[in-house]
């Protein structure tokens, strides 16, 4: 496993069901990103088609591996690059039962998947009328570390992060559609996650606007004492190259010791309290 | 919460940015050639073509003038002319007195004294001469509604709130004329009382019963989902004020809305026929 690996945060502006347009764009950024070293591409929550989608989302979901996933991987070996990036999720058992995914392939092939588990249904939001939650956090073995994902609105409730730390993710990923009202909660978020976990994390959002919707972008690295290692610019598409430095974790782990400090019987009582809310 | 003025300040250099972009990105996906929109010489439609020609720059920008008969002010057509020389803007004036009394003359039912039928011919025949450019020049129409008269139901329906874009219908009076200053439009505009122009002399606040700094505070309050109890103890104004203002806003979403069709089919316009909002 590498000690340090090269981050490309591909801050895009997707276009709404257009999925041929967004993987050349894909495509495009990733070829950028390799130019610069970048071992591993990360691209928003539902770069794929574009965030506001409504009953449009039925026609645009795939299953996984379907005929996107399989365009990305091929990009993937091409490059000899890792790629995430969000797409509507098509359950295979059924047919219009969607998730949505974040997708992670290699210059191997398909490395994994991670269904939203939150799903924000309030304000503007509606994605519960469209998705189905996921259920299993994700962190995965890869020639670049243990990575973990997960979706937007999952970074709101600590336990997501903390499970996917705890499977071992050293980088938790968080790809993301977050409107500029909500920018200051995401900053303040990206800190605390990768703070209270000891890890480092990268945030990459949408940059564009849909349907009124301003996506405001500043995709970052946070190092595991919550720093900003690299930031993108606010609302404009970006392309920032930035490094994670793994050696970086143990002398946090030592003056920050969260993980050491855990008390596992708070669990079984958040659990009890959770459900007579 | 405390409901004081404070609660109305805004980060202007980010609203001013966020209300830029959406104009500019609109203009561009819709592959339009630029703008049209209303000049009654008020502050609400001062902000948007300034906000406009900001945006796109003024020689994209169409400013009609539309004023009649009855209701005109030199005044306002002075102040319509200051913003538009100091944005850029290319500006036309249309009386449309005799298209009015055209309406007056041919309604069989047509009655001089109702003025608020009257002034929504007024409003309604404005929002056709704005679509007649967007359609002729290839251009958008851009509304000036705000927040308070769009949640007060201030406004004739399908005329002054028709638009492809409102840019300021999320910010209430009250920050609209804070960020006119902002953005250069002079005080003494920015602070002048609002008017629909329907009929001589009249005035919002006088009609609405109450002042922008109290009604934007309740409508404030109410969006938050505060009770009329705490907003009138708040802001030591009686409860049936507040409950009018509740009453009003509530009434008026009717206007606010497509029209309400029964369900009788699979998908329904309107209510459960959600689609994506394309511009182009």
């Amino acid at each position: 496993m590498k000690e340090k690996i090269k981050l490309a945060l591909a801050q895009i502006s997707s276009k709404r069901e257009n999925k041929k347009e967004n993987l050349q764009k894909i495509e495009e950024f990733t070829i950028k990103a390799k130019e610069q070293d970048a071992d591993l591409v990360i691209f928003p929550e539902l770069s794929l088609t574009g965030y506001v989608l409504h009953d449009q989302i039925y026609e645009l979901a795939e299953i996984i591996p379907g005929p996107s996933t399989k365009k990305i991987e091929e990009l993937a070996k091409k490059t000899g690059t890792h790629i995430i990036f969000g797409m509507p999720e098509l359950s295979e058992k059924t047919k219009a039962t969607i998730f949505n995914t974040a997708v992670f392939v290699g210059p191997t092939g398909f490395i994994g998947k991670f269904r939203k588990m939150y799903l924000p249904t309030h304000s503007v939001f509606e994605e519960k009328r469209y998705f189905r939650p996921g259920y299993q956090t994700a962190a995965f073995n890869t020639a670049l570390g243990k990575i973990g994902l997960f979706i937007c609105y999952d970074i709101f409730f600590p336990e997501v992060c903390r499970l996917t730390r705890l499977k071992g993710a050293e980088l938790m990923v968080c790809i993301s559609a977050s409107p500029a009202v909500r920018r200051s909660y995401f900053e303040i978020l990206t800190a605390a996650r990768a703070l209270e976990n000891t890890a480092f994390l990268a945030y990459v959002n949408l940059a564009g606007v849909e349907d009124g919707l301003q996506f405001w972008g500043g995709s970052r690295l946070v190092s595991p004492t919550g720093n900003l290692l690299a930031k993108a610019k606010y609302d404009e598409e970006d392309l920032v190259i930035c490094e994670v430095d793994y050696r970086d974790m143990r002398p946090v782990e030592t003056f920050i010791p969260t993980l050491r400090d855990l008390r596992p019987e708070l669990f079984d009582e958040l659990k009890k309290q959770s459900e007579i809310l | 919460m405390k409901l004081t003025p404070s609660v109305l300040e805004l980060d202007l250099e980010e609203v001013e940015k966020r209300i830029r972009r959406f104009i500019r990105e609109y203009v561009e996906n819709a592959a339009a050639d630029g703008i049209v929109l209303g000049m009654s010489g008020g502050i609400d439609s001062g902000t948007i073509a300034a906000l406009s020609s900001l945006s796109i720059g003024g020689p994209r920008v169409t400013g009609l003038m539309l004023p009649e008969k009855e209701t005109y002010a030199s005044k306002d057509i002075d102040d319509a002319k200051v913003v538009a020389e100091k944005f850029g803007l290319k500006t036309q004036v249309c009386d449309i007195t005799p298209v009015l009394e055209g309406f007056y003359k041919t309604i069989p039912i047509f009655d001089q004294a109702d003025k608020l039928c009257k002034g929504n011919i007024k409003a309604r025949t404005r929002m056709i001469y704005l679509y007649y450019y967007a359609n002729k020049l290839n251009k958008i129409v851009c509304g000036s509604s705000d927040k308070s008269e769009t949640m007060m139901g201030y406004f004739t329906k399908w005329g002054d709130v028709a638009a492809d874009i409102s840019p300021i219908m999320d910010l209430y009076k009250i920050q609209v004329r804070k960020l006119a200053e902002h953005i250069g439009i002079p005080h003494e505009l920015a602070t002048k009382p609002s008017t629909p122009a329907l009929w001589p002399n009249q005035l919002a606040e006088t009609e609405l019963g109450i002042k922008y700094e109290t009604l934007d505070l309740i409508l404030y309050g109410l969006e938050r989902f505060m009770t009329t109890e705490e907003i009138a103890q708040q802001l030591s104004v009686k409860k049936p004020i507040v409950e009018k203002v509740k009453s009003r806003w509530l009434s008026v979403e009717h206007k606010r809305r497509l029209p309400l069709t029964p369900k009788l089919e699979y998908r329904t316009v309107g209510t459960d026929f959600r689609l994506p909002r394309h511009t182009y």
